[in-house]
């Protein structure tokens, strides 16, 4: 049943492997991609990788459209209106990502990585359980808009197999060789996935998926900034803030304590030392907010005016205090917005009650965090010490984040980039896809078709 | 029975207790069913909120649950903060030169296929119910495995016509599929899966409490385990919490302190005077609740 595949251009008389390859990590967030080859043997550089953000702004202030990379060269990030190609994970709006692309890849002066699609191979990753749909739309648009020589499209968790173990005690990997077994927790934009690997191939009904994300913290430190002061639409300020000054509480109900400021015949003294001034951005003068720590005896409304900052510009201070810990509390207990899922630390040990046994401590013992809202401060701690207390004691818990947390996943594509052989054996390239079909390419990276 | 003294003479009369005689007493002890109303709670009311409050007919699990108005909010909330910004006007996106073409044979797509991907606007919902009604609809996926053979009517034959047949394909169901090869990893890596089925550990006399090491399955277990077929998006997600987890747990709307006291009138929690009335003030929803 395989469709016509008419390509707009004739395919390459011969399926060799291409020289180079570009492995796109293609987040909700920010794209990760770089290129790669085989043909010469140093080791992936981290540099090589870019990160593109992955939207399509657009400026009221300035009636300008930003697209992928250029949303860096944005003067004004206030009341910008966003338009994500990615939702929930997986590339919906192919208009929007087609733009993304030429901007980054194939624009003629200014493009981020530069490459010509008819001689470069293709590794694309996408999150576990995809809607077939999507899969087969992602494989069209490939081959047949782009023109790629040739094409691996695999969950995203797969390829941390391939990157440098984080573990002390576990040798480097040769490149092409995968690690045995790993537990990712990729704490990513839209949500948070938890995926068994053995040797690069995952547990398929083990994959667990949480629906906090990113995404759901700064949208959820909106909702708590907005009590004092309304930043609804700033998303990207917010999401500055989150990044600045948001941290994981090792203890969470002492520290609430020591923020409350009483009831009205109990007050209490608050711990300043976890209270932060933070200054919104005004773009004129401060053109990135940052925090300091807090000042009680600095007036809010002079220094709205001007009086007593330093240059005598105007600030505009927001005080932050349990929003701090209390936001990326969410990831460990989601209950508290109502929604019925177990925190991370129960949907770790969901995803290893449903191995066989015999791997149980194998898997314990090699949890991987990936992830930009992995970086949180205390987050791996946090994350230990709560596996600990649900877990036997005599079980080893070791828990480790990547050294670049956002990039590892790239750096395991480029790993597997490294090696011909592997290479030979997963890409399909234009010219198979032209005489089998999408449907016989889809069963091939779901590995259910001989190649 | 004569008691007291009496004015005249009677004879003495006594009675003598028997078995026959014995006084009932104005009360018996009967077994009823069901749970009895307290009489003093029940005044009769019609309000089916007082009634269910005062007369007790919840169970405690009842009585935390939350309403279906409630619920429904809860999840409006939660979509909302796993929502992206959706604005007032949409971003459209901008032709540009500089790309890979010009023109607009670029921008719809070069092929069929392409120019029907580019200009659909389907957003995840959408793709995620299409699948999910095929499935309903086939019982499989695309592309997870091949189409089942096909399935023979039911026979039309009256029962007590119908020849017994033992080699048609009516007696059992289609043949499950046999798995295919398994994907395209290098084939060293499953060399390196043990072979034995137990693992050979030296156990040694003083370590009798210690229970063996579970076993690994075999290859054969391990394969068909690796090249199970994906699961679909909702079946992916994590389960509840095991139902002897704590009840969720609360903040002050106002502040963020733990929620102590409940408004009457919207049911948001706050943790203290100050901050009841300052949600008295400005944020109780007392009007539209």
């Amino acid at each position: 049943m395989a469709r016509q595949k008419s390509l707009p251009s004739a395919p390459e008389a011969s399926g060799h492997l291409a020289d180079k390859t570009l492995i796109i990590d293609n987040g909700a967030h920010t794209l990760k991609a770089g290129l790669a080859t085989h043909l010469d043997d140093t080791p992936p550089n981290l540099d090589s990788c870019h990160i593109i953000p992955n939207v399509i702004a657009r400026s009221q202030r300035d009636k300008r459209t930003y697209i992928g990379p250029e949303y860096s060269d944005c003067l004004d990030f206030g009341e910008l209106a966003y338009r994500r190609p990615v939702e929930k994970g997986f590339i919906v709006h192919w208009e929007a990502e087609k733009a993304v692309w030429e901007r980054s890849f194939l624009h003629k002066d200014d493009a981020v990585v530069k490459c010509d699609p008819e001689e470069t191979s293709l590794i694309l990753t996408e999150a576990p359980n995809a809607p077939v749909a999507l899969q087969r739309n992602a494989d069209e648009m490939v081959f047949e808009e782009f023109g790629f020589a040739g094409y691996y499209r695999t969950i995203a968790p797969t390829l941390n197999a391939y990157a440098p173990s984080p573990f002390p005690s576990t040798a480097t990997s040769v490149s092409g060789v995968p690690l045995e077994c790993l537990l990712i927790i990729d704490v990513g934009h839209s949500h948070t996935t938890v995926t068994p690997l053995h040797h690069g191939r995952p547990f398929q009904h083990a994959i667990k998926r949480l629906e906090i994300g990113g995404k759901t913290l700064t949208n959820q430190m909106k909702l708590l900034i907005s009590r004092t002061f309304d930043v609804h639409r700033e998303d990207h300020i917010v999401s500055e803030i989150k990044e600045d000054v948001c941290f994981v509480s090792q203890d969470f109900n002492a520290d609430l304590e020591r923020v409350w400021r009483g009831g009205r015949y109990d007050p209490r003294a608050v711990d300043a030392s976890l209270l932060v001034d933070y200054v919104l951005p005004d773009y004129e003068t401060i053109k990135r907010g940052y925090a300091r720590p807090h000042d009680p005896a600095v007036k809010l409304r002079d220094i709205m005016l001007g009086i007593g900052t330093e240059g005598g510009r105007r600030e505009h201070v927001l005080t932050i205090a349990n929003e701090r810990f209390v936001v990326p509390e969410l990831l460990f207990s989601p209950a508290d917005i109502g929604m019925r899922q177990a925190g991370l630390a129960g949907m770790v040990l969901q995803s290893i009650d449903a191995l066989p046994a015999g791997f149980r401590q194998a898997y314990l013992a090699n949890i991987l965090v990936v992830g930009g809202t992995s970086k949180l401060p205390g987050f791996v701690q946090r994350l230990e010490s709560e596996l600990r207390s649900l877990v036997d004691v005599d079980e080893v818990v070791r828990v480790a984040r990547a050294e670049e947390p956002a990039k590892n996943v790239w750096l395991g594509g480029a790993g597997m980039a490294k090696s011909a052989d592997l290479m030979r054996s997963l890409i399909v390239t234009r010219q198979e896809y032209a005489e089998h079909g999408d449907g016989w390419a889809r069963r091939v990276f779901a590995g259910k078709a001989r190649r | 029975m004569a008691t007291g003294p009496l004015r005249f003479r009677t004879p003495h009369i006594e009675e003598l207790p028997t078995t026959g005689s014995k006084q009932s007493p104005n009360y018996v002890y009967m077994a009823v069913s069901g749970q009895q109303e307290d009489p003093a709670k029940n005044w009769g009311t019609n309000n089916r909120k007082r009634a269910r409050a005062s007369v007790g007919k919840q169970t405690d699990q009842q009585r935390e649950a939350l309403s279906a108005r409630q619920q429904r909010e809860v999840e409006r909330r939660i979509k909302d903060l796993n929502s992206d910004y959706k604005p007032a006007l949409e971003v459209v996106v901008p032709k540009r030169d500089g790309g890979a073409g010009v023109g607009s044979a670029a921008k719809a797509g070069k092929t069929p296929n392409t120019k029907k991907i580019l200009a659909s606007g389907k957003t995840f919902t959408h793709h995620l119910e299409d699948e999910e009604a095929e499935i309903a609809r086939t019982g499989r996926r695309d592309g997870d495995a091949e189409a089942p053979p096909a399935t023979h009517r039911a026979s039309k034959t009256p029962l007590a016509r119908r020849k017994a047949r033992e080699d048609s394909s009516l007696s059992g169901s289609p043949a499950p599929v046999t798995p295919m090869a398994p994907p395209p990893l290098p084939r060293s890596a499953q060399a390196l899966l043990p072979s034995s089925n137990a693992m050979e550990i030296d156990v040694e006399d003083d370590d009798d409490e210690y229970d063996s090491i579970p076993a690994l399955p075999s290859e054969a277990e391990m394969e068909a385990l690796l090249n199970a077929p994906p699961l679909t998006y909702n079946q992916a997600r994590s389960a509840p919490p095991p139902p002897g987890a704590p009840p969720p747990r609360r903040f002050c709307e106002t502040c963020g302190y733990w929620g102590r006291v409940k408004c009457m009138k919207c049911g948001a929690m706050t943790c203290s005077v100050a901050c009841k009335d300052d949600h008295d003030q400005f944020k109780c929803l007392k009007m539209y609740a």
